[in-house]
């Protein structure tokens, strides 16, 4: 039960409730000073890329921003393919105990004499014929009025410790499975 | 002139106060709609084709020998070569830890960009070891000019005018991309 107050307290509470006003300004003055930081240092993204957890890109001095296309991440633990893990890599003894990634391939996941990836190339290959497929179901037609070709870029994201060993592999296998232009991302130097 | 006392108040004047809660709210709104769309991730890209693998008939075809500048990444060393010999080839040692030169190789790149003015085209040859990040600071050196590097320009033959040259050699490829030499 709440203690009984006095005539004369309960007339110092309203007064002090009748008086007070929440002074805005300053906050104004705040929320100003994070809308100017915020305009000075806005740069709208035109492509759905965003960091991933463990993985350390390199940098590079390149102003050309990544226009949104299809997206192979390589990390330590794997290659990922629009959002879908594609390979494990073989994790070795050596690499286990010492912390750093081996980026080596299972021999079951290689063909083509060691240089193609036998998963990634399906995974691949399936999302060109479902861009062919999309494109020849599109209106969008070239001046013969057939079904505009397929692009064929992939938008490579790398852990700066992969080894060209790897990277060319991948490339291999994209160039295979009819991709012919990759994009090496890197974090951008300003 | 003095007031009537009838006109003369006694009273104190209004404060005008402004609401500002409205302009809050929308202040908020902004704030809330950039940190939501804005790329806190700046990302950049080197775009690199697939090489594409020669025919006899294309080398019948060619008048002119291209330069075809050729970066071999090398276990102690970087070669810059033409495989039809139009420039001296070159040997850059790497810095004593291991890591390549990329002061020196840029300059050599400068100078060789001097010479060759409308040349864009660049293989890199990289080691099987070689380290992705050290591929991009290769790139990086290979395709960007800096401020502090002199001024380079050529002369647009539609206009007539003399035009600043960008980037040394933007269009890069790799030469053992389909196989061969590590």
């Amino acid at each position: 039960m709440a203690p009984a107050r006095s005539i004369r307290q309960r007339r110092v509470r309203r007064k002090i409730h009748k008086d007070f006003d929440l002074q805005l300004t300053s906050m104004m003055d705040i929320l100003v000073i994070i809308l100017v930081f915020l305009l000075k240092s806005y740069s709208a993204s035109t492509n759905s890329f965003s960091s991933v957890p463990g993985l350390a890109m390199p940098a590079s001095k390149s102003e050309q921003l990544p226009p949104d296309s299809l997206h192979l991440i390589v990390t330590p633990e794997a290659i990922t393919f629009e959002g879908v893990r594609v390979i494990e890599f073989a994790q070795s003894a050596e690499s286990l105990s010492s912390g750093q990634a081996s980026y080596s391939f299972k021999t079951e996941d290689l063909d083509e004499g060691g240089m193609r990836i036998a998963h990634l190339y399906d995974a691949l290959t399936k999302a060109r014929e479902k861009a062919e497929l999309l494109r020849a179901k599109s209106s969008a037609r070239d001046e013969k009025g057939n079904p505009l070709p397929f692009d064929g870029i992939l938008a490579i994201q790398a852990d700066k410790r992969v080894k060209y060993d790897t990277l060319r592999k991948i490339m291999y296998t994209a160039g295979a499975a009819r991709f012919h232009t990759f994009r090496l991302l890197a974090t951008r130097i300003e | 002139m003095l007031k009537r006392p009838s006109s003369r108040r006694h009273s104190s004047p209004q404060e005008i106060q402004i609401n500002l809660i409205p302009m809050l709210d929308a202040l908020v709104t902004m704030i809330s709609f950039l940190m939501y769309t804005m790329a806190f991730l700046s990302l950049s890209m080197i775009e690199s084709p697939l090489p594409i693998v020669s025919t006899e008939e294309n080398e019948v075809q060619l008048k002119d020998k291209p330069l075809q500048l050729t970066l071999t990444l090398r276990e102690q060393d970087v070669l810059v070569w033409s495989p039809f010999e139009l420039i001296p080839q070159t040997a850059l040692p790497n810095r004593p830890d291991g890591s390549i030169d990329i002061l020196r190789l840029h300059e050599r790149l400068i100078e060789i960009k001097q010479k060759f003015m409308a040349e864009k085209k660049l293989i890199l040859v990289p080691r099987a070891d070689t380290s992705y990040e050290t591929i991009v600071a290769v790139l990086d050196a290979a395709r960007s000019l800096d401020r502090t590097d002199p001024v380079l320009s050529i002369l647009n033959e539609k206009t007539g005018v003399r035009e600043q040259v960008k980037q040394l050699f933007p269009e890069t490829v790799f030469g053992n991309l389909l196989g061969g030499t590590d």
